[in-house]
């Protein structure tokens, strides 16, 4: 991993068009401003490794679970 | 004469089934932890049923169960912003145009403990064939909604 330090307001470029700038820093938050062109896509990773895994589990749904689901889910109406 | 262009896809779940070309769904991105499979078909899990199979045309091993979140959500509404941004869409057209889907998960024989993923819905362009999965943040919903009360 390349660690770079940086002050308050001081930039980080990555490749030709991506551009990270430390905005805040307040006890143990740091804000950050990204800029990056349309169809990159950015995520709190927190977040989008809580999808990434319920896919990764919804991705196993055999074919007779889903049948079972969908007997129960009109049974209960 | 060039009629429509068909294409058979023998899937792992649910036996062959052949798709309008027309009707393919393309993720530039890719679902996510699958960035790899672009092109997926909807095909309804049985006749009135609220269940769909969102299945990969180009590998037939990969599905999903995707199910509209208004059946039990109905006031579920995130901000579409971003995925609009991120797809180049048309913010004019996006309410005629744009089918949310959330993805369902069915645990192994626990058809009861069924949940839905509230924070990454699949946001369908049926105008393009184009969709894209979002990544909600800030919003009150769960990752694993229960679908049936009491579990």
């Amino acid at each position: 991993m390349l660690i770079l330090t940086r002050k308050l307001g001081e930039r980080i470029t990555i490749g030709d068009n991506i551009v990270i700038t430390l905005l805040e820093i307040a006890g143990s938050q740091v804000k950050l401003g990204i800029e990056a062109p349309k169809g990159i896509s950015i995520h709190r990773q927190e977040i989008y490794e809580r999808i990434r895994q319920q896919n990764l589990r919804a991705s196993e749904v055999t074919a007779s679970d889903l049948s079972e689901a969908d007997s129960l889910l009109r049974t209960s109406g | 004469m060039r009629g429509y262009e068909t294409l058979k896809v023998d899937t792992t779940r649910f036996g062959a089934i052949t798709i309008d070309e027309q009707k393919i769904i393309t993720m530039p991105f890719g679902m996510l932890g699958f960035p790899d499979e672009k092109r997926y078909v909807i095909v309804q899990h049985k006749k009135n049923s609220p269940f769909f199979w969102y299945q990969s045309v180009d590998d037939p091993a990969l599905a999903f169960v995707i199910t509209s979140p208004f059946f039990f959500a109905p006031d579920y509404s995130v901000p579409l912003d971003d995925a609009i941004n991120q797809m180049s869409w048309d913010e004019e057209k996006i309410e005629d145009t744009v089918k949310l889907y959330v993805v369902v998960n069915i645990p192994n024989g626990s058809p009861d403990k069924m949940t839905a993923n509230l924070i990454g819905p699949i946001l369908v362009n049926t105008e393009t064939f184009q969709a894209v999965q979002m990544v909600v943040t800030d919003s009150p919903y769960s990752h694993r909604f229960p679908l049936l009360k009491d579990h």
